[in-house]
């Protein structure tokens, strides 16, 4: 005869199974992260992009940098950065970071700065359409 | 059974009256992480213990040939430190800081202090983070604001193993401070963490310099990269972004 199982354990095994995929997902993440550097000699930078009312605002972690040698390039809708490490701790190595951005934006309206270790790049959305009163 | 989730181990008994207990397991900018470590290795305290759990992944940590357990015990004197090598795994949240509180309570010890970052999206535009602290009493709380003239914490979610210890600390009768600095929310921040060491050299009346951190920064910065990667993921578990926001008010 067929016993059921009581609903916590049902409950239970949920959450072990949607516990067990997040890791299985991290996993991934990580050694496609450290593959990627690997194969290319590069640092992937942690970064965030934020949208911010007609603002795209992107900053990226890249420690032990020159200011002076940052390469960064903007287009609509994406912002390439490359840089040396210039730390005695990843000798030879640069971050580079090619991103696709949420919305497109202004490339002539781009402003960046590097500081304590961070860039930061802000961008004006492009604006498209027409002004519509509101009545 | 629940015992059997976390256990404590002590490698040399930890006894004594006036114990100070300090955590720093990483979060936010790993503030709590980097202050607790750089104190713990400026003030040459010593492996005492460390607390295990099947729930941890399964590894160890090698430095300098050395086996460590990934969350240890420091002591030197009747300061404790409690260090990770490792984000607490976000079902192991509870257990464990039910546990640690429990062991703490066993130590009757003068305070606990759990450290923190603060996330601060102008972080870059801040030269000076700010401190800010909360106690398990009100009196604690104004007696560790007038150290420094530091802010009050006083309306915001505390999210993770950081708010389960305040909690614990409190249901418990414990005197428990959470202290917190403005930090970058998932890049490390030696910056941040420099403010609160500065602020609990002062509070405990220790002296520590905190200029080597400050110059090994961006050193700091990429050694703990794949620390904050993975602290970021159990950030997620934890629904750690919620520091951003504030708690409903009704009335």
């Amino acid at each position: 005869m067929l016993r059921r199982r009581p609903w916590w354990r049902v409950l239970l095994e949920e959450f072990r199974a949607i516990e067990e995929e997040m890791q299985r997902f991290e996993e991934e993440f990580m050694r496609r992260i450290k593959e990627a550097e690997a194969m290319r000699g590069c640092i992937i930078p942690l970064y965030n992009i934020y949208e911010s009312g007609d603002e795209v605002i992107l900053t990226a972690d890249m420690p032990g940098v020159n200011k002076e040698e940052i390469d960064l390039r903007v287009g609509e809708d994406y912002v390439r950065v490359e840089a040396p490490c210039r730390s005695a701790l990843r000798p030879g190595q640069k971050y580079l970071l090619h991103i696709k951005l949420p919305s497109k934006i202004d490339p002539s309206t781009v402003r960046a700065r590097y500081r304590e270790g961070v860039l930061e790049i802000v961008a004006k959305k492009k604006v498209a359409g027409v002004r519509v009163k509101v009545e | 059974m629940e015992e059997d989730v976390v256990r404590i181990v002590e490698t040399r008994p930890i006894e004594g009256d006036g114990l100070v207990i300090v955590e720093g397991f990483p979060d936010i900018g790993l503030v709590g992480a980097i202050a607790a470590s750089f104190m713990a290795d400026k003030l040459g305290m010593e492996e005492v213990g460390y607390i295990d759990s099947d729930a941890l992944p399964p590894l160890v940590a090698v430095r300098n040939g050395r086996i460590l357990n990934l969350i240890r015990i420091y002591r030197k004197e009747n300061l404790l430190a409690l260090i990770s090598d490792v984000p607490i795994p976000p079902p192991l949240v509870k257990p464990i800081s039910q546990k640690i509180m429990e062991w703490v309570e066993g130590k009757r010890p003068r305070l606990f202090i759990t450290l923190t970052g603060i996330p601060e999206p102008g972080r870059l535009n801040i030269e000076r983070p700010k401190v800010f602290v909360l106690g398990s009493r009100p009196e604690l709380t104004e007696e560790a604001a007038r150290i420094d003239n530091v802010d009050r914490f006083t309306d915001g979610f505390v999210v993770g193993v950081k708010g389960m210890l305040l909690m614990e600390g409190y249901k418990r009768g414990l005197d428990t401070l959470l202290i917190l600095a403005q930090s970058h929310f998932n890049y490390p921040d030696p910056g941040s963490a420099a403010e609160i060491v500065k602020y609990l050299a002062k509070y405990l009346n220790i002296e520590i310099d905190v200029k080597p951190l400050l110059e090994s920064a961006e050193e700091l910065k990429l050694r703990l990269r794949d620390l904050m990667m993975r602290t970021n993921q159990a950030m997620q578990g934890i629904q750690k972004a919620k520091e951003l926001e504030l708690p409903p008010v009704y009335l």
